[in-house]
């Protein structure tokens, strides 16, 4: 169901520790950490109690996992095998779009889409099938300040990164 | 007649009897539902304990951990077995902790805003959609949480989930895997069965369908399913009663019959001595259906029991055939006394049915008809198939050996004083307590289990079975608006640590003034619109998304208010039935209560309580009381079966003097079981009352025949040989019964074989006659 008018933006950063491990940080507009391991996402937020799932009962989730893993650790064939990957260069950007092969998460996720330049990732955005996307700002981004950017906007900014 | 049609009609007889067993099985209708066993009750409260023992909120709960697999496994497995017990209709509700947005009917979804007390504290202004709106669309950026955002256009503040959180257990079990999960890693449910805890039959068929649930679901493979509750216990506890009484019967029946050959030394009596208790038995049933329909578990043991007696009579007459005289004939010798008996136990069990008490009026029914047809059947139609003797069985010399000691024993004329006053001590000095009213304690439930479902109930918040809050009323809602009252207090019984959880009918459906109220507050559709267009000048969600919530509100500003009847329908509407019941014209609420530490405080503050209407039901205690009252039934009923019988045999006499020979030992007997129990530290049940009423029967019988004037040695001797066998085979069987481990079988072995030889002995003693002798 399409929720939202304009995505999600969050500020904050993510962390990967290998294979299997992911932390992602919340900074704003709440505050979030989500951390993946051993099979268990953790989400602790502010104000309430941590919440653990078992990575199996999200699967959309342990297939994104499993890109991450690819994604950062540098493994194109592994990556190549989990999404048709689409790369566009700029003078000193990039931006890398992921569309699952997997049915089950293409049923929620259209892709992935990561802008970043020279070797840091700066904006890495979900698009959901129903049209709602969450944007998490990262490195330099996560300080600006943003009021309610539109999409235009974000896409703007995320392909200039730094300039 | 005819060996061969002899043999023919035995086989007939038996062929028809089973048939009448098939007839009879078919329209008996054996039940646990205390309710047929109890006396009846006096006003609608005592109704109502009635009612709830054993039938309680609590009773109709089971607990299942299910473990022996990886967590996620269990899990899967969890919702599985949660997902095909709601399609079967023989459960009311099923909880695993999964998240559950269909807590109510989805026709009844308006009505959240008048369920949830979110309204209470506050109104659907800017300022709380606001905060509302904002925590939605955090959520949105969390993973897993397809499972809300379908709710979100409808019900952004969550009501439903709300309500679910509130109707969930007050102290739900830790959640991992989206379910259930102890601290020892077993996935947790809790499950309501539709039958009523005390019906074994139901609950049995329950615990069958969840054992067939489970092993039907793919993932099953190694993972145990363990269940645990009242209504599993029931049926667990009456399987291993069953097992053992049926395991000891066999090896008593085998050891019967090989007394029966060496007492008889022919296998044709084997073929037709248990034909009069058989008839005698289904006669017994016959009649109870003709004049009740139904009947307890427990009446019906008491019956069987009583019934015991019966094996005698064809005892009696075989021993009493004699060469050269037909079977009509030798038969025809002992009938009289043998009629007396039947018929002054018969009288005396009249005495039952004047109790007024169901249970007793469906034993005596059962006792008088099952005696009188195995009389009957002993009387007209053993001497038919019963062949000739042409050597007394009864002629061995040891026999007669036995006749000259016990004739020549000394008979002291203080003994029976001395043992009536040593009795009667024992009787009134022994230190253990006298009566044993818990009938839980004689069927007990292995302590390993006991723990077991100890620990699931803590684990799993689920309320206790002993203790019941109820409320009393005019009206449901009457009740309901009660319920809200003493909520906040017992909010402080909950804090105060003297209980974990209060489950108050309210919880589930508010009163009518409440949901009235809440109503009220909903504001109309141009103030929500106004409120939500505030809300969302801050947000980015699409225009137009929460149409579905303005229209909810809309319609719940004008739904009429939902009463009980109406909620009845909704996937908790179960659990309100079990917490709110009608009584006459009382209503009642019956809060259960979990997890009580301190029960001494509890009634304290319950009795102290600013309200009128409410009190703490010890269903533990009121179900003492009951046994209590129905065992003081019971005694006078028997003392007053006790004189009819003394009045029976004094008239068919017509000597004071022989009928004081017959009755005295027979009593003194009885006293003296009374007597070794006592002094054994046993506190008495129902049972060993109705143990100590058969043994009394027997000795009945020993009295009678030993009193008997008798023509000469021989007849004497077949007397002797009569009573041998008929003691030799109840301290057997009986005997048996008091080896069990199981309290209720040892405590009617225990006595009856006790019985026997105490009635055996002082009938030698006080009733035999010796003048013949020698």
């Amino acid at each position: 169901m399409h929720l939202l008018r304009e995505p999600l933006v969050l500020h904050g950063e993510l962390e990967y520790g290998g294979h299997d491990r992911l932390g992602k940080r919340v900074e704003a507009p709440f505050r979030e950490i989500t951390t993946i391991g051993n099979g268990v996402v953790r989400v602790e937020r502010e104000g309430r109690a941590a919440r653990e799932i078992s990575l199996d009962r999200v699967p959309a989730l342990a297939a994104l996992l499993g890109g991450f893993s690819a994604l950062l650790g540098g493994d194109a064939a592994t990556l190549a095998s989990r999404y048709v990957l689409d790369v566009k260069l700029g003078a000193d950007t990039w931006t890398l779009t992921l569309r699952p092969r997997d049915a089950e998460l293409a049923r929620h996720l259209r892709e992935i889409v990561v802008d970043g330049r020279d070797r840091e990732p700066a904006c890495f955005a979900l698009e959901e099938t129903s049209g709602d996307a969450s944007v998490l700002l990262l490195g330099e981004l996560a300080a600006v300040p943003l009021a309610h950017p539109t999409r235009a906007q974000l896409t703007v900014l995320c392909r200039r990164v730094g300039s | 007649m005819s060996p061969l049609r002899r043999h023919a009609l035995i086989v007939l007889s038996w062929i028809l009897l089973g048939a009448a067993a098939l007839a009879v099985r078919h329209d008996l209708v054996v039940t646990s539902d205390l309710r047929s066993f109890m006396p009846p009750a006096r006003d609608a409260d005592h109704q109502l304990v009635l009612d709830e023992i054993g039938n309680g909120p609590a009773a109709q709960l089971l607990l299942l951990a299910i473990d022996g697999a990886p967590p996620a496994e269990l899990a899967r497995l969890s919702a599985g077995l949660a997902a095909a017990l709601a399609t079967d209709a023989r459960f009311a509700r099923v909880l695993n902790g999964g998240d559950d947005s269909t807590a109510i009917d989805p026709n009844l979804l308006p009505y959240r805003y008048l369920l949830s007390p979110t309204l209470d504290t506050t109104r659907f202004d800017a300022a709380f959609l606001g905060a509302e709106l904002k925590q939605r669309e955090e959520d949105l950026a969390a993973p897993g949480v397809e499972a809300i955002t379908d709710l979100i256009p409808r019900d952004p503040t969550l009501e439903v989930l709300k309500l679910a959180q509130r109707w969930q257990p007050a102290h739900p079990p830790a959640r991992r895997e989206g379910v259930w999960f102890s601290a020892r890693g077993q996935a947790l449910l809790l499950v309501q069965t539709r039958a009523a805890g005390f019906d074994p039959a139901a609950q049995a068929e329950a615990v069958e369908a969840l054992r067939r649930h489970f092993a039907g679901l793919p993932e099953a493979g190694a993972a145990r399913l363990t269940i645990s509750g009242p209504g599993y216990f029931a049926v667990e506890v009456a399987n291993t009663t069953r097992t053992e009484a049926e395991r000891l019967s066999a090896i008593g029946i085998l050891g019967f019959a090989l007394l029966l050959l060496l007492a008889y030394r022919s296998p044709g009596v084997l073929a037709v001595v248990a034909l009069p208790l058989a008839a005698g038995a289904l006669g017994g049933l016959a009649a109870i259906v003709f004049a009740f329909g139904g009947v307890h578990g427990i009446t019906l043991a008491f019956g069987f029991t009583l019934l015991g007696v019966a094996q005698e009579y064809p005892l009696r007459l075989f021993s009493h055939r004699r060469a050269g005289v037909t079977v009509a004939a030798s038969t025809a010798t002992v009938w009289p006394l043998l009629q007396l008996a039947i018929v002054s136990a018969c009288i005396a069990y009249l005495a039952l049915v004047a109790s007024g008490v169901a249970g007793l009026q469906q034993l005596a029914v059962f006792t008088i008809s099952g005696l009188l047809i195995a009389g009957a059947v002993t009387r007209w139609f053993l001497p038919v198939v019963v062949a000739p003797v042409f050597v007394d069985v009864t002629s061995s010399s040891w026999l007669e050996r036995w006749r000259g000691v016990l004739a020549r024993m000394p008979r002291p004329r203080w003994l029976p004083w001395l043992v009536l006053a040593g009795a009667a001590g024992a009787v009134w000095f022994a230190p253990a307590p006298v009566w044993q009213n818990d009938l839980a304690e004689l069927a007990p439930v292995p302590a390993p289990q006991l723990q077991r479902e100890g620990e699931l109930r803590a684990a799993l918040g689920a309320p206790d079975v002993r203790h019941l809050l109820v409320l009393q009323a005019d009206s449901a809602d009457g009740v309901l608006a009660l319920s809200e009252k003493i909520a906040p207090e017992a909010e402080q019984w909950v804090s105060g640590g003297i209980v974990d959880d209060i489950e108050l009918p309210s919880r589930y459906l508010p009163s009518l003034a409440t949901q009235r109220a809440r109503q009220e507050k909903l504001p109309d559709r141009a103030a929500l619109n106004a409120a939500l267009d505030a809300a969302l000048a801050d947000r980015d969600f699409q225009p137009g998304l929460f149409t579905p919530f303005v229209d909810d509100v809309e319609a719940a500003r004008s739904l009429p208010l939902l009463t009980a009847d109406g909620f009845v329908h909704s996937p908790f509407g179960a659990r309100l039935q079990a917490l709110l019941v009608q009584r006459g014209t009382r209503w009642y609420g019956l809060a259960a209560v979990s997890g009580v530490h301190d029960a001494q405080a509890l009634v304290q503050r319950v009795r102290t309580a600013p309200l009128g209407g409410v009190r703490l039901l010890d269903l533990k205690a009121a179900s003492e009381a009951l046994v209590a009252d129905y065992r003081e039934r019971i005694l006078l009923a028997l003392g007053a079966a006790l004189v009819l019988l003394a009045a029976t045999v004094a008239i068919f006499f017509r000597d004071l003097h022989r009928a004081w020979r017959v009755v005295a030992p027979m009593s003194l007997a009885t006293l003296a079981v009374l007597a070794v129990l006592r002094l054994c530290g046993v506190s008495l049940s129902l049972f060993h009352l109705v143990a100590l009423t058969l043994a009394a029967g027997l000795g009945l019988h020993y009295a009678l025949f030993f009193e008997r004037p008798l023509a000469d040695a021989a007849e004497a001797r077949r007397t002797l040989h009569a009573t041998l066998v008929c003691v030799a085979s109840a301290v057997l069987v009986f005997g048996l019964l008091a080896t069990s481990t199981l309290p209720v079988l040892r405590a009617i072995g225990v006595t009856v074989a006790l019985g026997v030889a105490f009635h055996f002995c002082l009938s030698t003693q006080m009733a035999q006659r010796s003048r013949h002798a020698d």
